[in-house]
């Protein structure tokens, strides 16, 4: 069978991480979301996969190549124009001649998630289905025995607990369904609206409930939460660099080759750091943190419940918590964030809650010393941040804040 | 990356292996080999040879066969010499591996306490001992106990004359296919190398054996398991899979400078002692202090980055520094001491201009200084040592990434050449490690903002003529850019340092004629500048290549590239990302040959 993943979406509301890469090459636990989703495939078997891809997908085709080194074999498409997912499954008719399994490309799912919708298909097309105790905000999905009656995008009312994943098995006749599909009010090709004009055409749509692993990062911040639950799941903790004496490692820590730890150092897993690292001397880094490749970060640093992206450099007697900092930024020393509860953080005009956050800041800026981040302020990406400065607000893209 | 395949069937064994070697090229290497049971006598013939697959093609004699396994290597630590090719052996076994073989020297030092020889200095001959340790007259056996006393990473195919219907495979975290054909069955590393033959296949995933028959296909776990392996139908053509997406092989590449930078970087900055250090490097403390004079040889591109290594060894080492094209350094006559350190960068390590170049300095009694991407290539065993710059395989004719690895090279080495000589203190070295770690960020950041080149590149695809000006250690970028440009777009091209335009240069330009400048922040902003006014005073169109923060170039230019803001002495590599993309979009629009340009070779290997 060939998998399908639908990589082709911008992410708006996990911006500003996505001002730079599409989410679904956002890292949780040192590597994309696509990756997780790429392994979790071929421990199924399925190794023929066609990747629909548009916005930023020089990032996706940079870190995928063709696939070989993850033991797949990966085919691009390119998606013109974001119209909606119906429009990107149709671009792979030609490609594609049995059934097939789609995927959206930023969820993280876990090989049992596959296996699950694999085990159960049945009828015209099969979706998986996971339950939520907060459903706002997905499809959800109403069905009598297995046999879907209904999908509903985002309903205003609670209807269901029963949320449909994106995760379908579909055979060729689809690709005749999408052709007569309208467009959304929303003003896209919906792929849930072909389905649901099958259902009512009388074909045979079957869900399967999964209790497997199945995470929708919504937000930048929910990458914490994703980050912390695979990191307590993950296996295969390795050092290959080098530990100074009187460093000390506890717990799971993976580091990855060329990384020096340096003495005075206390690192308690679980957490990642990556290759090519510099950390300390003296710096403390606490549970549920990654740090990326090529990452220095200075004697006296804490680091706690934070993902740091590659090429980042944090300067000495920083403090992170629970943030994200992003690509190849560089920051200055005494770098505090500032932790809250509860926080209304507002994104494209839209009020959303972070229960708890620090910070979130986008690629390639520069942070010079002593700056405060107030909980949920973000930073955009290309911005100049002057010393001393204390970010009371959300500071947008080529910023210069003296 | 090394490459494996193997091949059981009634075709000719030796024909199809070599064959499937060469699709599997592009992965680099610099040796190959390949073993045999022969169809006549059931004996195995084994034969491997350091450098082309051709070199061994012309040592390979005629033999019928039915059963095989061939090797390319691909060194990134230890010789790249015929003694160390693959396939390796131990008594009627014969392996190929990729991958590395992490506990080697403690699985070693055993093997030999129990009377195994070594006759190479690789990791793979230990695997090939332990499965012969472990053979008691079932090679899938034998290796599946092998396997468990090995840490580390494999693909692996196995042939034993006792054995003349099977070949064993295995695999964990290298990457390893199997092929499956007509009463025939391909082992591989990756699928181009046997698409000519089948296009059904099947993925082993880490910790599968395979016994692979003529006619049947066994895969197997580490405990011996039985497991059940989907196969699977390519429908794509091989070229386009390397390609990974991209349209050709030099966007790839131009791509791949994220990566590439770093890996050139790995293990040799130690930015909190502010020293670099290259094991490699042959040179003692007293010999760097005792070096009168560098002589750069240098071909094309590499020419260009060795211009680029004369400013920063006389600017931060004050080492006097020359730079010659190897095919003139050859026939003038060279004044070349033992105090003299010649330094031969070429990419390839092949080019012949240079490695005669080399050859004839080493009767001066000098030191003689190789920086090359291929490991082993001829040039590493002319000169007394060699750097490699670690920038992967490069297809695409144009040099792009291998370029930027060049400089980086250059870079640390002007630093460390500083630093041992005391004309730089601790704390700017420092700052210029701290600010080249971030060079693959800035990278990136061009990269994203690849449409305004793109965009610029449009605007004069129809121009005859295209000049760039440069000036101090801008110049080598301005040359450099406009060979990107002669090589892939046809289009003529000229670098000039910007102030020699009023000596000549400047009667070329005319109405609307484009002028690239090189034009970052630094000591020779003002003077670029009024060399820019010098241009627009002719009508010409100036392009800027800028730092992000500046603000008042684009008052007299007519477009701004900008680059992101780094130390004055390194924008030149960021600069040179920009003159490839130029180079590279205007070649697309006009619909040239990019990969392969016409009359142009990769390595170029005649004089």
């Amino acid at each position: 069978m060939k998998a399908v993943i639908l990589a082709a979406g911008e992410g708006l509301r996990c911006q500003p991480l996505t001002l730079t890469r599409s989410k679904v090459m956002l890292p949780v636990a040192n590597k994309p979301i696509l990756e997780h989703i790429i392994n979790a495939l071929a421990s199924c078997g399925i190794k023929e996969i066609i990747m629909v891809v548009g916005y930023k997908k020089e990032r996706i085709m940079d870190y995928f190549l063709d696939g070989i080194d993850l033991g797949v074999n990966i085919t691009y498409i390119e998606q013109k124009g974001q119209l909606g997912t119906a429009h990107a499954v149709k671009q792979v008719s030609s490609l594609v001649d049995c059934e097939f399994i789609v995927l959206n490309g930023d969820n993280i799912i876990e090989s049992s998630t596959i296996s699950d919708i694999l085990n159960g298909r049945s009828g015209d097309v099969t979706l998986l289905t996971v339950t939520r105790e907060y459903a706002e905000g997905y499809g959800i999905v109403t069905s009598t025995d297995k046999r879907v009656s209904k999908i509903e995008e985002k309903p205003k009312e609670d209807i269901s607990h029963m949320v449909n994943t994106g995760i379908y098995i579909f055979n060729p006749d689809v690709f005749n369904e999408i052709d007569f599909t309208t467009v959304s009010q929303t003003g896209e090709y919906a792929i849930t609206d072909t389905i649901q004009k099958m259902i009512d055409s009388g074909k045979t749509v079957n869900m399967v409930h999964s209790e497997s692993t199945w995470i929708d990062a919504v937000h930048s911040w929910d990458l914490l939460r994703a980050n912390a639950y695979l990191l307590e799941r993950h296996e295969h903790f390795m050092n290959k660099g080098t530990i100074e004496d009187g460093a000390v490692v506890r717990g799971n820590v993976s580091i990855g080759s060329n990384t020096i730890i340096r003495s005075g150092s206390y690192i308690i897993g679980p957490a990642i750091i990556g290759k090519n690292c510099g950390i300390g001397p003296n710096t403390v880094i606490l549970p549920s943190t990654t740090i990326g490749d090529n990452c220095t970060v200075e004697p006296s640093v804490q680091i706690k419940n934070s993902i740091i992206m590659r090429d980042v450099r944090i300067g000495s007697f920083s403090y992170i918590s629970n943030s994200i900092i992003g690509a190849h930024n560089s920051i200055g020393s005494n770098f505090i964030t500032e932790t809250g509860d509860n926080i209304s953080i507002e994104i494209n005009g839209i009020i959303h809650t972070a229960s708890k956050l620090g910070t979130v800041i986008g690629d390639g800026n520069i942070i010079k010393h002593r700056v405060l981040t107030e909980p949920g302020k973000m930073i955009a990406t290309g911005c100049t941040i002057s010393s001393g400065v204390i970010i009371r607000k959300s500071i947008p893209e080529n910023s210069l804040v003296i | 990356m090394c490459g494996i395949v193997g091949y059981i069937g009634n075709g000719e064994a030796s024909d199809i292996i070599i064959n499937s070697l060469k699709k599997l090229e592009y992965r680099g290497y610099d040796s190959a080999g390949i073993a045999l049971i022969d169809g006549d006598n059931g004996s195995t013939a084994i034969y491997k040879k350091e450098g082309e697959i051709s070199n061994l093609e012309s040592i390979l004699p005629p033999i019928t066969s039915r059963i095989g396994i061939g090797h390319t290597r691909w060194a990134t630590h230890g010789k790249p010499t015929t003694k160390n090719a693959h396939p390796h052996s131990s008594g009627n076994i014969s392996l190929v591996h990729n991958g590395i073989i992490e506990n080697y020297m403690e699985l070693k030092e055993e093997l030999v306490s129990e009377g195994y020889e070594f006759s190479s200095d690789t990791d793979t001959e230990v695997l090939a001992h332990l499965v012969k340790k472990h053979y008691t007259g079932d090679l899938y056996t034998a290796l599946r106990t092998a396997l468990g006393y090995v840490h580390g990473s494999y693909a692996l195919a196995v042939l034993s004359k006792d054995h003349p219907d099977e070949l064993i495979a295995a695999r964990k975290d290298s990457p390893l296919i199997i092929g499956l054909g007509d009463n025939e069955n391909f082992i591989a590393s990756d699928i181009p190398a046997i698409l000519e033959y089948t296009k059904r296949v099947i993925y082993l995933d880490n910790f599968e054996l395979v016994s692979v028959k003529q006619d049947s296909i066994q895969v197997f776990d580490l405990e011996g398991n039985h497991k059940k392996k989907e196969e699977h139908i390519i429908e794509w053509s091989p070229e386009a899979a390397e390609k990974a997406g991209y349209s050709h092989f030099m966007l790839k590449e131009i791509h791949e400078q994220t990566n590439s930078i770093h890996e050139t970087m790995l293990g040799r900055l130690h930015e909190l002692e502010g020293d670099v250090i290259f094991d490699e490097l042959g040179l003692s403390r007293a010999q760097i202090s005792q070096i009168q004079r560098i002589e750069i040889i240098a071909c094309g591109t590499s020419y260009n980055a060795g211009l680029l290594g004369k400013y920063l060894f006389e600017k931060l080492a004050g080492i006097h520094t020359d730079v010659d094209t190897a095919s003139e350094f050859r026939y003038s006559s060279p004044v070349v001491t033992p105090g003299t350190l010649v330094m031969a960068i070429t990419q390839s390590g092949e080019t012949a201009d240079t490695l005669a170049a080399v050859h004839e300095a080493t009767y001066y009694e000098c030191k003689t200084l190789a920086i090359t991407n291929v490991v082993g290539s001829t040039i590493s065993r002319d000169a007394s040592s060699t750097i490699y710059t670690r920038a992967g395989p490069e297809i695409g004719v144009a040099a792009t990434k291998s370029f930027t690895s060049q400089l980086v090279v250059l870079y640390l080495l002007a630093i460390l050449f500083a630093r041992v000589r005391y004309t730089m203190d601790a704390d700017k070295a420092q700052q210029l490690q701290s600010e080249l770690r971030k060079i693959p960020g800035h990278v990136r950041h061009i990269l994203e903002n690849e449409r305004s080149i793109h965009k610029c590149a449009l605007k004069f695809v129809k121009t005859n003529d295209y000049f760039f000006i440069g000036r101090n250690i801008n110049y080598p970028i301005a040359l450099e850019g406009a060979l990107k440009l002669k090589e892939i777009s046809y289009i003529h091209a000229e670098g000039y340092a910007a102030g020699e335009l009023k000596h000549g240069p400047l009667a070329l330009i005319t109405k609307n004629v484009p002028v690239v400048a090189i034009a970052p922040q630094g000591h020779t902003y003002d003077k670029i500048l009024s060399n820019i006014k010098e241009v627009k005073a002719r009508d010409a169109s100036v392009i800027a290549i800028a730092d992000m923060d500046d603000t008042e170039i684009s008052k007299y230019v007519d477009a701004v590239l900008t680059i992101p803001k780094t130390d004055e002495m390194l924008s030149p590599i960021l600069s040179s990302i920009v003159v490839q993309l130029l180079a590279y979009y205007t070649a697309l629009e006009k619909k040239c040959s990019i990969d392969k340009p016409r009359n142009l070779a990769k390595s170029v290997t005649v004089e």
